[in-house]
């Protein structure tokens, strides 16, 4: 496509930027706020990481005491889901939803700015409890009735922090629904919008649906902490299970809300790279909405070792979600399959996803066997499988879409070289550091735990985990070097640098504020290919092309 | 289009390499410990049945992407479009029921252990209360006699072997897991208060032995200071430990009670009575470690600077046995690690 310039519309005026930048309810520019904001709590969380990988390299207590270390590995896991990965994709799709669906902006311009702004008010909440005797330290989980008796001012802060943030992400579900029900262009509908759409939309549900049960259960401990209620501690009438049972209600629909949207991304990064449209696109919609519905009746199999559970029930609901996740994969591989495939970096990142995914769901589905999880439930094994899924899943997921889309938001392509050198580090040290936790779990190692006997045989491992640790957070170094030199003098990228078929691609890059001069016109999920291609390719689906009935009830309706 | 000589090739050793790799996968790698129970032996293979179902997805899929990627790959200049495949509703049905097949199996597996787990013995050899709190145990027999923390020493829980252990896990604080990886199974304490019973855990320990537990749910400060030990006996052992707890003397020294070779050492005016000592190689041994005097002393064996065996400490007048790992043979060194100059030879022959 040629470059179109457009010129700003009437009514600009000067101001500083930094106020701009505050002030701004322009949907691209807050999402841009999310990505730098999830950036730098990334780097944060990923200092307290190496922490705990130095500190397990060999046996003995040589750099953290026992409670530093207990407060790092608190800090490390709700500062990486909480403020990292969850808002990172947020932000992609606070940038990207309005864009694929041909919109202006969110539907709810101001309420996207507080559900951004809420998230370095929550984080550094959590973050503060260094400041006054120490971070909270009874693990991302905090279970009761631990939570309820430690001291310190650090596990409240925690408790407010997290239900800053949970409301940041119900005003931001609340925001993307009604963004995808009533602001799509004219022709696009339900079953023409990109898979990302479809993911962001049934995270939004989960998220509205699990976060509130979340903030409950915290706003409930925090009046156990300090106003003598009795939920949870058993020694005045309380359930500590019954936390267990609040939390894992939230908290594995989480694991979905974390992993859907970097599904999503990756989804719409296979088929452009292989020139192909996604393989069997409703069927992965409904896998998707298949995945969200079961994520919330398999709760308590984060639970299986408390005796209190069912366990056949939740055991088969859990290796359910193996058979949706399944269909995902077979129609990635098959999007791949006698397909062209060019392996620039987002690509790169795409296919390190489902590699690295499909051990986390292997390992899954091993879990969800009770027997199974008897021996290996908090062991290092367990460890290892929550990296794979958020690691190996989500943040590769979260690197595809910054190369992805990083022309779109800067004008400028990432540098090919630096972002594939990124990617080998960042691919072998994931591996060197989460892969031999597997035996470290089978071994026995629990998790948590700031030393171990040299005699238990976990030394050569534990180093090899820590050499691992330390060449991912090297990788950084040219991902950030990448970042810095192609924002100031990167190759400049045009609109649609991958020749990508949806619709953030048919504006300039970056877009405009108000996003679309005009709009091409939208018969498929992939309205640019058939702009690109056009009539008579042999690729076109006569279907794709009709004006139905309902595009004129779309465009009458429009919002836009 | 047809396949080209390097993709066929490709293609034959991908064929030849994945049972190759399934083999290499489960000659030893990504295995749990050899079960010492036999409920653990339950698991151990409904393990094996899930990691070659596992070995088989993995290399199955990992395959076809490394696959895609060799063969797929666009060559430079190629700048048409491939055939433009949107889906496929009969495929689509059968990789539905791939995955569903497989998950049936595996529960289906899954139920039939867990029945096995799940089940109580009419009597078991013994009942023990196990009262776990920050960040200690202590073991309540149901007939007498309590085993009560000894600060840095993991308290000792002594059972028979080929009999039913029978568990009551009681938490007196917050939660704990009761855990020995080399029994495959391990299960939660938690303090319900007038909410429920407390979980009980079964399990026959099939070969006597020393085994090494800990806390496995994260409980405050010194969690990974929580540690057991199971020492498994045979009947009669068992019988003589516990009249030997029962009336209040020092129990039989640890480490399946048994010692081919003991080594008598012991230390005073901060010197050892003995200058060198012999043991066959390959062989555990005990040293019967007593310290005379109220100045720290342990004994340990170096191997030059490398510290092989490392006795705990005696702080005041008392004895110790040790249990000392095989050997090879060759010349070393013991020593007390306070004070460098108490040393002597060790020689370990064949």
């Amino acid at each position: 496509m040629a470059t179109t310039t457009l010129e700003p519309r009437a009514g600009t005026y000067q101001r500083s930027w930094v106020l701009d930048w505050l002030t701004t309810v322009d949907h691209k520019k807050i999402g841009i706020l999310y990505i730098v904001n999830s950036f730098l709590f990334f780097f944060a969380a990923g200092i307290l990481a190496l922490l705990i990988r130095s500190e397990l390299a060999i046996p003995g207590i040589q750099f953290l005491d026992q409670n530093t270390y207990n407060q790092a590995f608190t800090m490390h896991g709700t500062i990486m889901l909480f403020l990292f990965i969850i808002p990172a994709l947020s932000g992609f799709g606070n940038y990207i939803v309005p864009l694929q669906l041909g919109a202006p902006d969110m539907a709810f311009p101001r309420i996207n700015a507080l559900s951004f702004w809420l998230l370095p008010l929550g984080g550094l909440l959590i973050f503060s409890g260094y400041l006054f005797g120490g971070a909270a330290a009874e693990g991302w989980t905090g279970y009761a009735p631990l939570t309820n008796r430690s001291e310190g001012v650090g596990t409240d802060l925690w408790i407010i922090g997290l239900a800053l943030v949970g409301t940041a992400s119900i005003l931001g579900a609340v925001n993307f629904i009604a963004t995808i029900f009533k602001m799509r262009a004219p022709g696009m509908t339900l079953f023409r919008m990109p898979i990302f759409v479809w993911t962001m939309l049934v995270t939004a549900v989960l998220i509205l649906l699990a976060t509130p049960v979340l903030a409950a259960g915290l706003i409930a401990l925090f009046i156990d902490r300090n106003y003598g209620g009795s939920f949870f501690d058993p020694s005045v009438g309380g359930n500590p299970v019954l936390w267990q049972h609040i939390f894992w209600f939230f908290g594995h629909p989480e694991v979905y809300i974390v992993i859907l949207p970097a599904m999503g991304v990756v989804s719409e990064i296979l088929p452009v790279f292989s020139r192909k449209p996604l393989f069997g696109y409703r069927a992965f919609v409904f896998a998707t909405i298949a995945i969200g519905l079961l994520s919330f009746s398999v709760w308590a199999h984060h639970m299986f070792t408390t005796g209190s559970v069912l366990l056949p029930f939740f055991s088969f609901m859990t290796a359910l979600i193996a058979i949706p996740t399944g269909i995902k994969m077979f129609n990635w591989l098959a999007t791949l399959w006698r397909g062209k495939l060019i392996l620039a970096t987002p690509m790169l990142f795409a296919l390190g996803f489902l590699s690295m995914f499909l051990i986390g769901g292997i390992s899954g589905v091993m879990l969800a066997s009770p027997p199974i999880d008897f021996h290996v439930q908090d062991t290092y094994f367990v460890v290892a499988h929550l990296h794979y899924v958020f690691f190996g899943g989500s943040v590769f997921g979260v690197f595809a879409a910054m190369y992805y889309w990083f022309p779109k938001m800067t004008g400028r392509k990432l540098n090919e070289p630096l972002g594939k050198i990124h990617f080998w580090m960042h691919f072998i040290g994931f591996n060197l550091a989460f892969f031999p936790m597997h035996q470290l779990g089978l071994d026995g190692m629990p998790r948590r735990i700031s030393d171990y006997s040299p005699d238990a045989g976990w030394t050569l491992l534990n180093m090899v985990s820590t050499v691992g640790a330390f060449l991912v957070a090297a990788s950084i170094i040219p991902f950030l070097i990448n970042v810095i030199a192609t924002f100031i003098n990167g190759e400049p990228a045009g609109d649609n640098p991958w020749e990508g078929n949806t619709l953030e691609w048919a504006t300039t890059s970056p877009p405009p504020a108000y996003n679309f001069d005009r709009l091409p016109p939208i018969h498929s999920e992939r309205p640019l290919f058939f702009l690109t291609h056009g009539h008579g390719h042999a690729a076109v689906r006569p279907e794709d092309l009709e004006e139905t009935a309902e595009d004129d009830v779309e465009r009458r309706d429009g919002a836009v | 289009m047809q396949p080209t000589v390097a993709s066929s090739r490709l293609r034959k050793i991908l064929r030849a390499g994945a049972p190759m790799f399934l083999i290499g996968l489960l000659a030893g790698c990504l295995l749990p410990p050899e079960p010492k129970t036999e409920v653990g032996k339950d698991v151990f293979n409904l393990y094996i049945v899930v990691l070659v179902l596992a070995g088989i997805v993995f290399v199955a899929v990992e395959g076809f992407i490394v696959y895609a990627i060799v063969r797929y790959r666009r060559k430079p200049g190629d700048d048409t479009l491939p055939e433009q495949h949107h889906g496929n509703t009969k495929v689509e049905i059968i990789w539905t029921l791939i995955p569903t097949v497989i998950v049936f199996i595996l529960f289906g597996f899954s139920m039939a252990t867990l029945s096995e787990i799940e089940a109580r013995s009419e009597n078991p050899g013994v009942v023990v209360q196990v009262d776990g709190f920050q960040w200690d145990w202590t073991f309540r027999y149901e007939d007498g006699p309590v085993i009560e923390p000894r600060g840095n020493e993991p308290p000792v829980l002594a059972v028979p072997v080929g009999e039913p252990v029978r568990l009551v896990l009681n938490s007196l604080d917050v939660n704990h897991a009761f855990y020995v990886p080399q029994f495959l199974i391990k299960r939660d304490l938690i303090d319900l208060g007038e909410n429920g019973p407390d979980n009980e855990l079964e399990f026959t320990i099939t070969e006597a032995g020393t085994y090494a537990g800990q806390c496995a749910e994260f409980c405050g400060e010194a969690h990974a200071d929580m540690k057991f030990v199971v020492e498994a006996m045979e009947r009669e052992a068992f019988d003589e430990y516990m009249a030997a707890l029962a009336s209040g003397e020092t129990p039989p020294p640890t480490g399946g009670g048994e010692c081919s070779t003991t080594i008598e050492i012991k230390a005073n005016n901060t010197q050892f009575d003995i200058g060198e000592f012999k043991v066959p190689a390959d062989t555990d041994f005990c040293i019967a470690f007593e310290n005379q005097e109220a100045v720290p002393h342990n004994v340990a064996i170096y191997d030059g600077g490398e510290a092989i065996f490392t006795g705990e400490f005696v702080n005041e007048p008392g004895s110790i046995t040790y249990n000392v790992p095989a050997l090879p043979a060759g010349e070393f060194r013991f020593i007390c690690d306070a004070h460098p100059a108490m040393v002597g030879d060790v020689t370990v022959t064949e």
